[in-house]
């Protein structure tokens, strides 16, 4: 009912927001969080950027749909994570099974070599994973979520959670070569 | 007993209930085949925390940057707020903490209780201190630091509240490692005893350790254990 009342609403909404800045502030102190997700998803560092950049140009411009008192991260990962799903499904799944040989060279200036070729292993054995299962451990294992916070974002029943999180990481464990 | 793997996890995750966490815990003491489990969960979740957390050290990218850079929208690092908020300004400081990352105008003052390493916040001075040392149930009133509760997170860390001056936040150590400081909030207000309300800075720090607790927070004698290792 797209009427006055709507806009009668937004204006009251806008009005409880506060002091001008809260929103900005509070998203770029979940900016590290937002990126680790971008990174767990997107399998290129390059996409996670562009990933990451996209969501947050997107936060910033809905920010009337957030709704305060409710988490900002959940609600920035959740346009993070449907950015993403658009482009996996524009990508098809062709490009989500395998990872090109020539992305497989992480190369770090000194005494940053070992940490970027462990991030660039966890990379590439999370992109081994289905989409389903990859987002799952990034929100429950990498980011900490609560498996409700985690199943809200992700729109999904808790067992069907549980049930990914378990497989992916027992996929996980076999692409990093320590399967029991 | 059988406990299929989705328990396992949850319970890995400190995700279940007390009842079914003493079953597992029952089927644990029988079988150390589940115990091997819990302890390979615990290992991959920290191997992808710690690896993850790698990209917390580097500069955002320019693109994300630039969308905060506008005159209207600039984050400014206020060495001293004029006056505290009156509420609910969640973030503000670690929001000012990483905008200084972001901006590079982040100068850490000698004598202080936050220094960086890495391009991550840790506690260093008092708090450091306090963290290390102090137990939640014999601190002094008048402590500078005081220590809130003590919990282990999913990946293991050992991590604890505090409250100093007007901030609160959260500090999480691995083994014998620096305290990282996870999450601070300013602005609880000095002037009124009723700091510890619903929706108070503090409130939110508590709710924030109760999102990245696994399991309860410790007892006074598994805070005891837990810091003696230090």
């Amino acid at each position: 009912m797209p009427d006055e009342t709507g806009d009668a609403i937004r204006f009251i909404r806008e009005a409880t927001k506060g002091p001008g800045l809260r929103f900005e502030d509070e998203l770029v102190s979940h900016l590290p969080r937002l990126r680790r997700v971008a990174h767990a998803l997107a399998r290129v560092p390059a996409d996670a950027d562009d990933l990451l950049q996209a969501a947050v140009e997107r936060a910033l411009m809905r920010r009337d749909q957030w709704q305060p008192g409710t988490r900002l991260d959940a609600w920035a990962i959740r346009i993070l994570r449907n950015l993403w799903i658009d482009t996996v499904r524009a990508q098809g799944r062709r490009r989500e099974t395998f990872v090109p040989p020539e992305e497989g060279d992480a190369v770090g200036r000194q005494g940053e070599q070992e940490t970027a070729v462990e991030l660039h292993n966890i990379g590439r054995a999370m992109g081994t994973l289905p989409p389903e299962q990859r987002e799952v451990i990034a929100l429950v294992m990498v980011e900490g979520f609560a498996y409700r916070e985690a199943a809200d974002i992700l729109d999904i029943p808790i067992g069907t959670l549980t049930s990914r999180l378990v497989r992916g990481r027992e996929a996980l464990l076999t692409a990093l070569g320590e399967a029991a | 007993m059988t406990i299929d793997p989705e328990t396992l996890a949850a319970y890995a995750d400190g995700e279940l209930d007390p009842l079914s966490a003493r079953r597992v815990e029952r089927a644990i003491a029988d079988d150390p085949a589940f115990a091997a489990e819990v302890e390979r969960h615990h290992a991959l979740t920290a191997r992808l925390r710690g690896s993850f957390a790698t990209l917390d050290t580097q500069p955002m990218p320019a693109g994300v940057e630039a969308l905060f850079a506008r005159p209207d929208n600039v984050v400014a690092f206020p060495v001293r707020k004029p006056a505290p908020k009156p509420q609910r300004w969640w973030g503000a400081i670690a929001a000012s903490l990483v905008a200084g990352l972001l901006l590079g105008q982040l100068v850490p003052r000698s004598g202080s209780d936050l220094g960086f390493e890495g391009g991550t916040a840790v506690a260093q001075g008092n708090l450091a201190r306090a963290l290390d040392t102090q137990f939640a149930s014999t601190q002094g009133a008048q402590a500078p630091v005081k220590i809130g509760i003590t919990f282990r997170d999913r990946a293991g860390a050992l991590c604890r509240t505090f409250e100093t001056g007007t901030t609160g936040g959260i500090a999480c150590a691995g083994n014998k490692g620096l305290w990282r400081v996870q999450a601070l909030q300013g602005g609880a207000e000095t002037t009124t005893t009723a700091y510890a309300q619903a929706g108070s800075p503090i409130a939110a720090v508590l709710a924030q350790a109760q999102a990245m607790a696994a399991g309860d927070p410790l007892d006074a004698a598994g805070e005891a254990a837990a810091l003696k290792g230090r």
